[in-house]
């Protein structure tokens, strides 16, 4: 099997399983009793916290809250900074964030924050101009995402969260740094000084399930998301799932020493990207042209249907992923690519590869020369092939 | 997301796209019914075609012996147009007799389909119509006269209630009564209708309004589309004052007179992008983007510049190039 849906989740690495293995087992130990066999788990997650505070660029380790995943931490942030600050309403976010950021804003909405959904142009680049404007008085929370989970394409956060504090630094900045963390450097004193929260999940860089992070910069004004009990300082209530932790630094550890892996994932990538534009006539990089991440390729196959190819990619042993309607679970394009306002049958045709530190030359040459088959074969079935194929190309 | 098929559904799909024997995949040329139904926009269309055997004396024995189809579509709308065309070869059914083919027994054909995607058989049905229509035109069969009423898209032009997937009135309430649709979620499933925005569900005219005129509720009654209420007005954006613009069209001047000429003479430039109660967020272009160093010095350049001249309170905040 060939797993190029690295966005969607990782592989789980072997050191990370190695790493959680006692406190399934023996250290199952609360870490907050007494005694002293208790002290090991204790032990074990202040060395965690530690870990991911280093990861982060040497913030200070109660600046690191960890949680149950990174929606946890989104909606930790979000209504936690609502809670917090009464006398502000308005939110600004963006119209691609993940559901987990876009639902959770429709949610504050409802509960009385003022939303501004920023758009992004055809490239998936966010409208600056559109940001800056929306910048009131009142403006409490700004949430932008790092690099979006199904282009790839990444915003500038530094250079927002700048103009944000800059601007009025009673404003918050948080982002949704989910796909980004591993794949590009964070450094959260130096060139990300000015982003207060942060939020990301393990098993998106080869870590478990079931766990995730949020930083929180000291002086942040936030109320307890999950309430009732003295755990990560008060802040998020709950008996600490000591292995999840353990495995999550253990994650960003490997993630750090393999940042230098990054360069040859993006060879892959680019390679994968040029390979098939070649090969496939109609055929467009959703986000071309515009900063993205190492190992994501969003592509737009006109004239055929997403779900079809996902299907057929499945049949060949290939795991990837896709934006239409008829994979959304709605009956809704993704939000994506109608942001950007990719066409319809361009739209509708999106397919989605994304590549792991853990792929292969070989798995790369498979879809290379699986993938232009699969194309050619659907389209062949298309009653807007024939139409598209002799129309003029713009552009 | 991934939806659960049944290994038939599958097959079938499978088959079709690897042109297996057997499968109904194409276009017939010439063809003796023509149909299409479906669009881009809403993410499935499908071309449906029929060969005839003509019979000599009365075009209404023709039987149909070749149906093709064209998709574009999910593998569900692939399936149910290849269980469409199994269907009539097999039986070898007159034009009249195959559009008795309901959308049911195109699932029950499949061994059942997610009702999500009960929408794609009832797709195969309508190009089916289409082709049907387009057969008797073309034989000179009054179906009318045979008591068979079609749809020619006539009668479909009228108000959108479902503005997503551009469904009208008549067409929601013809499908709600030929497919006996009770509640809102059948209609989505059906026919797609308030699957994505959901914004017709319950506004006036809108689907439920729809659902209960057809099949009652006491007191109910659909409020035209004249009556509903305008959307969303904005109730901010009131009481704008003066000075702000006028201290813009005084920072435009001196940037004008002053800053740019400066700016332009090293090959950069510069442009205002939102002046904010005493806050000027400025783009710096040309030469002077990309550049971190020279994007401060320049920064600070034009924010002494505009404390001097306009108001010593005015300040700088650059926005990337």
């Amino acid at each position: 099997m060939m797993y190029l849906d690295n966005n969607a989740t990782t592989a789980i690495a072997p050191e990370v399983v190695a790493s959680m293995q006692p406190y399934l087992t023996t250290e199952y130990f609360n870490p907050s009793s007494a005694y002293e066999a208790s002290r090991g788990p204790a032990f074990a997650i202040k060395a965690a916290r530690a870990q991911v505070a280093k990861f982060l660029g040497g913030v200070h380790p109660d600046e690191v809250l960890f949680t149950g995943c990174a929606t946890e931490s989104n909606n930790a942030a979000i209504f936690g900074v609502m809670r917090a600050n009464p006398g502000r309403r308005h939110i600004i976010t963006t119209a691609v964030e993940h559901p987990s950021v876009l639902e959770v804003s429709k949610e504050a909405a409802r509960e009385g924050a003022e939303v501004s959904f920023i758009g992004v142009n055809q490239r998936g680049e966010l409208d600056l101009d559109a940001f800056v404007k929306a910048l009131r008085p009142d403006t409490l929370l700004v949430s932008i995402m790092h690099a979006n989970n199904e282009t790839g394409v990444i915003f500038p956060i530094d250079e927002i969260a700048r103009i944000v504090k800059e601007t009025d630094p009673g404003i918050i900045f948080h982002s949704d740094a989910t796909q980004s963390v591993g794949k590009l450097g964070l450094d959260l004193t130096d060139r990300f000084a000015c982003v207060d929260l942060l939020s990301f999940s393990g098993h998106k860089l080869h870590g478990p399930k079931g766990v995730g992070a949020l930083f929180v910069r000291r002086g942040t004004r936030i109320r307890p998301f999950l309430c009732g009990g003295h755990q990560e300082g008060g802040r998020r209530a709950g008996t600490e799932n000591v292995g999840h932790i353990v495995a999550l630094a253990k994650a960003c550890e490997l993630a750090e020493e393999a940042m230098t892996d990054v360069t040859a994932m993006q060879a892959l990538r680019d390679h994968l990207e040029a390979s098939l534009c070649e090969k496939i006539p109609w055929l467009e990089v959703n986000g071309a042209g515009a900063l993205r991440l190492p190992n994501t390729l969003n592509l737009a196959c006109h004239c055929i249907e997403g779900e079809s190819i996902l299907y057929q990619l499945d049949a060949a042993g290939i795991c990837a992923s896709s934006g239409s309607a008829c994979t959304s679970g709605s009956l809704e394009p993704s939000h994506v690519l109608q942001a950007m306002q990719i066409p319809f049958m361009a739209m509708h045709g999106s397919v989605r590869f994304s590549l792991s530190r853990y792929t292969t030359a070989a798995e790369v040459d498979t879809v290379i020369e699986t993938f232009p088959g699969i194309v050619e074969r659907l389209r062949r079935i298309s009653p807007y092939w024939d139409v598209a194929r002799r129309a003029p190309r713009e552009g | 997301m991934a939806w659960e098929y049944s290994e038939k559904t599958k097959q079938l799909f499978m088959d079709a796209v690897q042109g297996k024997p057997g499968t109904h995949l194409g276009e017939i040329e010439n063809a003796d019914g023509m149909g299409e139904h479906g669009s881009i926009a809403c993410g499935d269309a499908m071309r449906f075609t029929f060969r005839v055997e003509r019979d000599a004396s009365d075009p209404c024995k023709d039987r149909i012996v070749q149906a093709r189809y064209l998709t574009f579509g999910c593998t569900s709308a692939i399936a149910a147009s290849e269980a469409l065309c199994t269907i009539i070869e097999q039986e070898s059914r007159t034009p009249i007799e195959a559009l008795q083919i309901s959308n049911a027994a195109i699932v029950d054909f499949l061994d059942g389909l997610p009702e999500q995607k009960v929408h794609c058989s009832v797709m195969g049905a309508e190009a089916l119509e289409a082709a049907v229509f387009n057969w008797a035109q073309k034989r000179g069969v009054n179906l009318k006269a045979l008591g068979v009423d079609l749809h020619d898209g006539e009668e479909e032009d009228g108000r959108i209630v479902c503005k997503c997937f551009s469904l009208t009135e008549p067409y929601i309430r013809r499908k709600i009564k030929e497919l006996e649709l009770r509640t809102i979620a059948d209609i989505t499933n059906a026919i797609k209708a308030g699957g994505a925005c959901m914004a017709c569900h319950h506004q006036p005219g809108g689907l439920q309004d729809l659902l209960d005129d057809i099949w009652g509720r006491p007191d109910a009654k659909v409020v035209s589309a004249a009556d509903a209420s305008p959307a969303g007005v904005d109730p901010a954006d009131v009481g704008a004052v003066l000075t702000p613009y006028q201290l813009g069209h005084r920072i435009d001047a001196i940037m004008e007179r002053h800053v740019l000429p400066m700016l332009r003479a090293d090959g950069g430039d510069a442009e205002i992008v939102d002046i904010k109660d005493t806050t000027v967020y400025l783009r710096l272009q040309g030469a002077c983007a990309g550049c971190a160093g020279a994007a401060t010095t320049l920064k600070l350049l034009v924010e002494r510049t505009l404390k001097e001249k306009v108001d010593e309170r005015l300040r700088v905040i650059a926005v990337g190039g």
